[in-house]
Formats: C-alpha cells, sequence, structure tokens
C-alpha cells in the first residue's frame, strides 16, 4: 500500500463547492418569495389543492376529507342541504319533504327544474338508481343507509335483493324512503355526498374512466361540471343546467393535486392554489411570500376520547373511571403538541350550529385522588397496569402517552400503550380484551345525536361496553322528537354519560383552511361540506384574482 | 516472476473500462426509456403529468445509479491512505452527508416540478420536508454501509492474495530445499568418486610396478567402465538395488583382479529386494571400507559378503568382511569420508528412517549394517 494522497485537489474542492451549493439550497432564501401570477384562463376560477387522489366517484371514499366533500358537492347535489349556520336542511335537488304520520316514511319532491348536465331532467329514479349502486358496493359508506328499511339486513347479507331496501321513485319526481325505525335525523343525513344522484351513464363512465379523455360524458347534477381531467387535475365549469346557475359567482373550480399538506399549504402561498384544507397538524411554520391569505377555522364535530372497558378490572368501579377523568391535564399536552388545532373537551358534544357545547367537567386532581383511594388503590398502590389498545398509525401522536404519562404522575396508574396492527386491533377492540382504547369519533350528520349514537349500541360500536338501557332509551326518544325537545333529551343523556364516564372525552378539534385573500363566501361547516358555488373571488386588481360575475 | 513494470500505476480509466462502459451503456438505456416514459409530459401532453413519470417514481434509484460509480472510486482512492485514516474518515463522512443533502435537495426537486411550483420555492420546499420528517437519513447508511463492505471485501481479497503468496513461498522454499539437497547429494557423490578413482588408480600403478601389465589393462577397461556407468548414475541420487548390485560386480572385478585369488565375494539378495530403490553409490563407500579396512588389513582376510532382506517396510542391507576388527580409535573411524559421506546421505534423504551401523562381528569380521525405508519409487 502507498501512503500517498491519490485524492486530487480539486476532488476535495468539488465536494466543497457542491456542499457550498447544497448549504444554499438548505439556507436559502425562504421569505418574501415572488409569487406565482394568476394565468388570464384562471380568471375567476377557485383553485383548490387536494392531497389524496379523487375520482369522480361519490361512493369512493375512505374517509369524509373536506376536499372529497368539496369535490363531490360540486358535480352533484344531493337531496338537502345543511344550513351551515343552523344545521336545519334546506332544499337543494329536493324542493320539499314529507313525513308520514308514524314518521317511518319520508317523501321527497324533487325540483322540478333539476337537469342533468347535458339536459335530462333528474328524476327519483337516478336517487334510487346510485343509492342501490352504494349498497351494492358493500362499502362503509354504504352504512349511512342503514336507517332505510331492509337496508341493515341487506348489508349484513341476510337480505340479498338490494330492491327490497326502502328507496323508491313513485314517480318522476317522487321519491319515498322507507325507514326500519323512525329517525329524526334522516332529512340532514340526506345531504351526504354519498347520497347524490347518478345519471343512468355514469357508472359505464366511471368505470371506463372515460372522463380522462372524454370530460363531458360524466354527467353531474352541481353547480359544476367538468370540464378538463386527468389524474392531477380535475377542471370544472359552471353547469349551464344547474337550476341555481345564476347564483354561481365562480366561472370555474380547479382542483389541483398537491404532493403532502406542506406543499398544498405553499401552493396556496406561492399563489398557485387559492384554498387548501386541512392544514397538516403541528406547529404552523414561518410564512415564504407575503401573498395575503387567511386562516379560517372551524370547530370539527367530533370528539378525540378514551373509553375506558367498562366490563373489565378496577374500570368496572364508577369511582376509578371518574378519578381518571379528574385527574386528567388536557391544556398541557395541547399547549405542547397543537394548540392550533386541539381544544379541550369539557363534554361529549362539542359546540355547533344551533347547540352550545356543555361544560360538564373539571378537572381537579385532588378529588381524583381521593376517589382513587376510596375504590381502594391508594396513591395506585395495588392499581394493575392498564393495557390501552391503540393501531400501529396512531404511533406518531404524542397525545395518548401524555396523557398516560400525567395519569401516573398524578395518581400512581401505570399504562401500557399497546400499538398493533389493524385487524389485531380490531380483533381485539371486539373481543374485549383490553382497558383502554383512544381514538376518534366524527359526526356524519350536524346533530348532537349523531355523536351520542354509539351508545346506543355499545357493545358494537364503542370500546367502553357500557350498556345502560336508561341512556338508550332517552336516544331512542330523541331520535323520534324533533327540534328543543330532542336537543333537551339528548343534554340529558350526555349528562348521565358524563357522570358515568364510560368514556372519556379529551379534545375536540379544529379544522383549518387557508385561502387567498380574494376568496370570498367561506364558511365554517362542522362537518366540512363547503359548496364551493357559495364562494367567489374578489379584488381583481390583486394577483390571483379577478372580478366577480354578476 | 514479478517486475517493475506491475507496479506502474495503470490509470482507473484503463482498468475499469470494462464496466465503465457496460455502466454507461446501462446509464444511456436508462435514460432512453425514462425519455421515452417522460416524453408525454415533455411533448406537453394535458393529460400527462410529471407526477406519474419514472423520472418522479424513480428518484432514489436513478441517482443510486449514478452515485455508485463516483463512491466506488472515492473507496478506492481513499483506501490507499492507510496510514491517514482520520483524513479518510473525515472524507467518507463528508461524502455519506453530501450524498444525503443530494437526496434531500433531490426530493425537494421533485416537489418544485410535480406541484409546478417556481424553482425560487426549493429553499422552502426543502425545509418543508424536514417538517414534516421528509428528511430521510438512509442514503448516509446506504453509503457507509457500502463503503464498509468494499472495506471488508478488499480487505479479504488482500487476506486471500497473502494466502496465496504464502502458500507460494512455501512451494518455492521446499522446491528450493530439493534443489538444495539435491546439490548436496551431488557434492558427495562427487566426493566418492575421486576417492575410488585414487585407490583404482594406485592399484593400476601398482600392477604396471609388478609389470602385471595384462591386469593393469583389465583394470582400466574396467575402471573405464566403472566410470562410464557412475557418470551415468550422477543424473539420478537414486537407483535399483539390481544396478547397485551390477556397479559392485565392476567393483569387484577391479577389487579382484588386486587380490587375485584371495578375494571371495558372495552375494545374499533376496529376489525381492532387488527392484527396491536405493541411494546411488549406496555400497559402494561401505564394499571400499571393507576392503580398505578389512581384507588388505589381514592376510587371512578373504571373505566379503553382501545382503539385503526385507523386513516389513525395511530394507536391511549388510557388508561384512571376515578382517580384523574394529580400531579403537572410534573418531577415526567415525570421520572416515566413506562412511561419513554415507550417514550424511541416508540422514538427508531418509531423516530419522534410516540407520547405519558399523560393528565387530563374532567370532571375527566387521558387519556394515544399512536400514532404509523399502521403496519401489524413485522418490525417497
Amino acid at each position: 500500500m502507498t501512503t500517498n494522497s491519490r485524492v486530487h485537489w480539486w476532488t476535495s474542492l468539488a465536494l466543497l463547492g457542491l456542499s457550498g451549493m447544497m448549504a444554499f439550497v438548505f439556507f436559502g432564501p425562504r421569505h418574501s418569495l415572488t409569487t406565482v401570477r394568476r394565468l388570464p384562463e384562471d380568471r375567476n376560477v377557485l383553485r383548490v389543492a387536494f392531497t389524496q387522489k379523487l375520482l369522480p366517484d361519490p361512493h369512493r371514499r375512505n374517509f369524509p376529507l373536506p376536499q372529497y366533500n368539496e369535490f363531490i358537492l360540486s358535480l352533484w347535489e344531493p337531496l338537502v342541504q345543511c344550513d351551515p349556520a343552523t344545521s336545519r336542511p334546506q332544499p337543494a335537488a329536493a324542493e320539499s319533504w314529507e313525513w308520514s304520520s308514524d314518521r317511518r316514511t319520508l317523501t321527497l319532491k324533487l325540483r322540478p327544474d333539476a337537469h342533468w348536465s347535458n339536459g335530462d331532467r333528474v328524476t327519483a329514479q337516478d336517487f334510487v338508481r346510485a343509492w342501490h349502486r352504494l349498497l351494492e358496493e358493500h362499502g362503509t359508506g354504504a352504512w349511512v343507509l342503514a336507517p332505510l328499511k331492509n337496508a341493515r339486513a341487506y348489508l349484513q347479507g341476510r337480505v340479498k335483493d338490494v330492491g327490497s331496501v326502502g328507496v323508491r321513485a313513485q314517480d318522476d319526481l317522487t321519491l319515498v324512503v322507507d325507514l326500519d325505525n323512525p329517525r329524526s335525523t334522516l332529512v340532514v343525513e340526506l345531504a351526504d355526498p354519498l347520497l347524490v344522484p347518478l345519471h343512468r351513464s355514469t357508472d359505464e363512465v366511471i368505470k371506463a374512466k372515460s372522463y380522462y379523455d372524454t370530460p363531458t360524458a360524466l354527467i353531474t347534477n352541481g353547480p359544476f361540471c367538468l370540464e378538463k381531467a386527468s389524474e392531477d387535475r380535475f377542471r370544472l365549469e359552471v353547469n349551464k343546467y344547474y337550476h341555481s346557475r345564476d347564483s354561481v359567482r365562480l366561472a370555474g373550480v380547479d382542483f389541483i393535486r398537491a404532493d403532502g399538506q406542506y406543499v398544498a399549504a405553499l401552493l396556496v402561498e406561492a399563489g398557485v392554489a387559492d384554498l387548501f384544507v386541512p392544514l397538516p397538524y403541528g406547529p404552523v411554520r414561518e410564512r415564504v411570500t407575503e401573498r395575503p391569505v387567511n386562516l379560517e377555522s372551524e370547530l370539527v364535530l367530533g370528539v378525540t376520547a378514551v373509553d375506558f372497558n367498562t366490563l373489565r378490572g378496577p374500570l368496572r368501579d364508577i369511582r376509578v373511571r371518574q378519578a381518571l377523568a379528574l385527574a386528567l391535564d388536557r391544556m398541557g399536552p395541547i399547549q405542547k403538541y397543537d394548540p392550533g388545532h386541539m381544544v379541550p373537551a369539557w363534554s361529549w358534544v362539542p359546540t355547533m350550529p344551533g347547540r352550545t357545547g356543555l361544560v360538564l367537567l373539571k378537572e381537579d386532581a385532588a378529588e381524583a385522588r381521593r376517589l382513587l383511594a376510596a375504590a381502594g388503590f391508594p396513591g395506585g398502590k395495588g392499581f394493575p397496569v392498564l393495557r390501552m389498545a391503540l393501531p400501529r398509525w396512531m404511533e406518531s401522536d404524542p397525545f395518548p402517552s401524555a396523557f398516560c404519562e400525567h395519569w401516573f404522575y398524578e395518581l400512581g396508574v401505570r399504562t401500557y400503550l399497546a400499538y398493533e396492527a389493524r385487524p389485531k386491533w380490531e380483533a381485539r377492540l371486539l373481543a374485549g380484551d383490553f382497558d383502554m382504547s383512544y381514538g376518534t369519533l366524527v359526526a356524519t350528520v350536524p346533530d348532537a345525536g349523531d355523536l351520542l349514537s354509539g351508545f346506543l349500541q355499545p357493545l358494537e360500536y364503542t370500546g367502553n361496553k357500557w350498556d345502560n338501557s336508561e341512556v338508550k332509551a332517552l336516544l331512542n326518544e330523541a331520535n323520534i322528537l324533533p327540534g328543543p325537545p330532542r336537543l333537551a333529551v339528548l343534554e340529558k343523556a350526555e349528562r348521565m354519560i358524563m357522570a358515568a364516564v364510560p368514556s372519556l372525552p379529551v379534545m375536540f378539534a379544529r379544522e383549518q383552511t387557508l385561502c387567498g385573500a380574494e376568496v370570498r363566501g367561506w364558511y365554517p361547516d362542522s362537518l366540512a361540506r363547503q359548496n364551493l358555488r357559495r364562494m367567489w373571488l374578489e379584488n381583481p386588481a390583486a394577483p390571483g384574482s379577478a372580478a366577480p360575475r354578476s | 516472476m514479478t517486475t517493475a513494470h506491475d507496479h506502474t500505476f495503470v490509470p482507473l480509466w484503463r482498468r475499469t473500462r470494462l464496466w465503465f462502459l457496460l455502466w454507461l451503456l446501462a446509464t444511456a438505456g436508462a435514460v432512453v426509456y425514462l425519455l421515452w416514459d417522460a416524453w408525454p409530459w415533455l411533448a406537453g401532453n394535458p393529460h400527462a403529468t410529471f407526477r406519474y413519470t419514472k423520472l418522479n417514481q424513480w428518484p432514489i434509484e436513478c441517482l443510486w445509479w449514478l452515485l455508485v460509480p463516483g463512491a466506488l472510486w472515492l473507496q478506492r482512492n481513499l483506501i490507499m491512505m492507510d496510514r491517514r485514516w482520520i483524513w479518510t474518515i473525515t472524507l467518507h463522512g463528508l461524502t455519506a452527508a453530501v450524498i444525503t443533502v443530494l437526496f434531500i435537495i433531490l426530493d425537494g426537486v421533485r416537489l418544485v416540478v410535480a406541484n409546478h411550483l417556481p424553482a425560487s420555492f426549493l429553499p422552502a420546499v426543502v425545509n418543508d420536508l424536514h417538517g414534516f420528517g421528509g428528511w430521510s437519513y438512509t442514503p448516509a447508511l446506504v453509503y457507509l454501509l457500502l463503503i464498509f463492505a468494499l472495506y471488508a471485501f478488499n480487505f479479504y481479497r488482500e487476506w486471500r492474495a497473502g494466502q496465496q503468496l504464502t502458500t507460494e513461498l512455501q512451494v518455492a522454499n521446499a522446491r528450493l530445499e530439493t534443489r538444495l539437497v539435491r546439490a548436496s547429494l551431488d557434492a558427495l557423490k562427487m566426493q566418492l568418486h575421486p576417492h575410488f578413482l585414487f585407490n583404482t588408480l594406485n592399484t593400476i600403478t601398482s600392477l604396471i610396478r609388478n609389470s602385471r601389465t595384462r591386469e593393469a589393462e583389465d583394470v582400466v577397461a574396467g575402471l573405464g567402465e566403472l566410470l562410464r556407468r557412475s557418470l551415468e548414475h550422477r543424473q539420478e541420487a537414486m537407483e535399483t538395488l539390481e544396478h547397485e548390485l551390477e556397479f559392485l560386480h565392476r567393483y569387484f572385478e577391479i577389487e579382484s583382479i588386486r587380490f587375485q585369488d584371495r578375494l571371495k565375494v558372495e552375494f545374499d539378495i533376496a529376489p525381492n529386494c532387488r527392484p527396491a530403490f536405493v541411494p546411488s553409490l549406496l555400497l559402494q563407500p561401505l564394499a571400499e571400507n571393507a576392503m580398505k579396512h578389512g581384507i588388505s588389513k589381514d592376510p587371512a582376510a578373504r571373505r566379503l559378503k553382501i545382503s539385503a532382506a526385507r523386513d516389513g517396510t525395511r530394507l536391511i542391507l549388510t557388508v561384512y568382511n571376515d578382517g580384523p576388527p574394529l580400531p579403537r580409535d572410534e573418531g577415526a573411524l567415525r570421520n572416515g569420508i566413506g562412511v561419513q559421506n554415507t550417514r550424511t546421505r541416508l540422514q538427508m534423504l531418509y531423516g530419522d528412517e534410516a540407520r547405519l551401523w558399523l560393528r565387530d562381528q563374532p567370532p571375527c569380521g566387521v558387519r556394515a549394517e544399512i536400514i532404509i525405508p523399502f521403496k519401489t519409487t524413485p522418490h525417497p
């Protein structure tokens, strides 16, 4: 071997030069960057960034993401829409509806002026066809039709004929929905993007994906229809046959694919997009451009909770559950990890349109220690280690471990966080082989009863296994009551639940939307179903904006 | 055999030309494929996007393909710097860091292109990547593992080369030793020939002085024959006992002329011993010794017996004469050139497996006995 260096000086110099260039990229300018000017063809076009693959198929969704809702509701119109201020149902494709006397049959009258984007009339049969398709897909979304007569039996395989499910077209403009049991929230449930109608040609177009080559082949009844389509981008134009087309102030909507939430937010800042929801969780980074943007926020109708298995171990004792509830510190972890999105939950149902959230819990560590001692575990002595069942995808969620650490600090209660693959985790929940579980419940209906409905079938749908006949009776009663009496019954049920603490609500979440300052008409929706036809762009002088259509 | 030319510096380009060409060809093929795949996007097809091209989907594979030759080259050069290990480690560490940063920047570039962002947003994208854990340090790990593997391979190769060299040296040493032994044997044989020659010449001189010219002529003729055979023998270290006995016959023919009818030579050779290989000219010095110190010293002595027998794996050769007993002076006996040479040759050829005794044989005479391994091949 030789000891002479054979790495020439220029090699070292090249490496150093390369390092310098890279350092420039890393430490290069990241503020006051120049924004992209809006293209002339994008004047008055709302550009929405999306991160997960979109398909123009209302029945293909894994989770009701805001982008999916906005996309589907731009193309199709369901029977009703919810008033964002009151959550009450408003006419959309249906102009009116009527309950039967036993509240088991709902008859909806369709608008006579509702048309498809090719000029065909929207008929009741289009809804029947779409709902049958949703049921036949047997996806998780199909359970939104579970209240319909025979729908649950069909989805469980006990009934084979989809035609026996309780939806039928009485005539072209009359749709009749039959229910197994009365359900007062059914009408607002019909605003779900899953329950839009489908033109008779749509199923084939979706299967063949012919909308990529011939966008107009996808016939829709919403305020917009497809103008251009690729896997990365969907350009929508105003549907000239839409019954309220004059109220649509945008010239079109452009859905632009982004690689992740951070990039999507960057697209808005860069002037490539005008709107993105939801912003990534975690600390907000510094702005990189001077484009004026607004950070809008709305409280999501959902709750993050710890379920106590009330059929096992010391958690059968209500004092233990109350002690755990009172000992928890919500604000500490929220302030530490995500103050922008999370808010502490003091009740099961958050504040929502038409209903203010209750404060039914107050943290009190001293009282918690007293209750635990009274239950026979002073200072946590003799208390068994609690197993918290968690799915593996939650490993990056810092909150479960933060809450458990606090329980140990305050009460001496130790917890084992058991992260498992989804099938194993689900099987464990079903078998009740755990002490606690942790998760988020999101409503699909703007109604308090939707979040509480899990307590109707606790053995099937909740981790607490808390089967309380009194609460179930109240929830069943609420199902047939309308308006304020219904809210009163739901509040009573919620108070009972919070007193017994089978599940402990810990946090509510805020969804944050980043909008260009020229975007107007954005409104909070607790189900993140903003209808883009209500929005427009203002201040044509600003880069990236245009005058609204009259 | 190596020469000074073997260590002349050969450029990397020449040493790795074939591999480099193959790499270049594969790279060209990959570039063509990537361009073909991305062509709709490059041509501005509205349905085509960068996101679904292989350029966007295979960035890690492409970059590694381009970087590996450089990494190999760097490692190959840095391995020479065995005494500057701090500098080597620093350079490898720097390279690992540079490669990692390169991958992160590539990811950023990919995101900028796929999302139609201006190039000025690259620093922002790269830093955003860090925000959601997009900075992967795997390339550094991969590079260091690759370098470690290359070092391990090189060390293994050098160890193997060292082992091979040691084996070759051992073989060369063994050959050299064999040559030395052969040379020593030849030298010993060369010592024997003059000794015998002088005795015989003395005999001839004596015959001529005594006017026994006829006998002197026979001796000269016999000597000539012996020398001829002796020269033939010199080519080989080993001979069959048969040949060795023939030689002795010639020798005794000459000695018979010296001693006329007084000498009586007997041969007691087991037939199965005749094909056995023995060191050439093994018995002649002992026979000569018997003649010189036995037969010629005692006028009554006349009998000389050569015998050969096999004892299992051993060949026992004896030379007996009925002359006077051995002299008291052991040193003189031990240092006799004939016996000493024979003992040395046996030691060199057979080590401890061979024995040579010289002892009195009661009631009269002296017996020389040689025990050597019984071999039917010329290799000792």
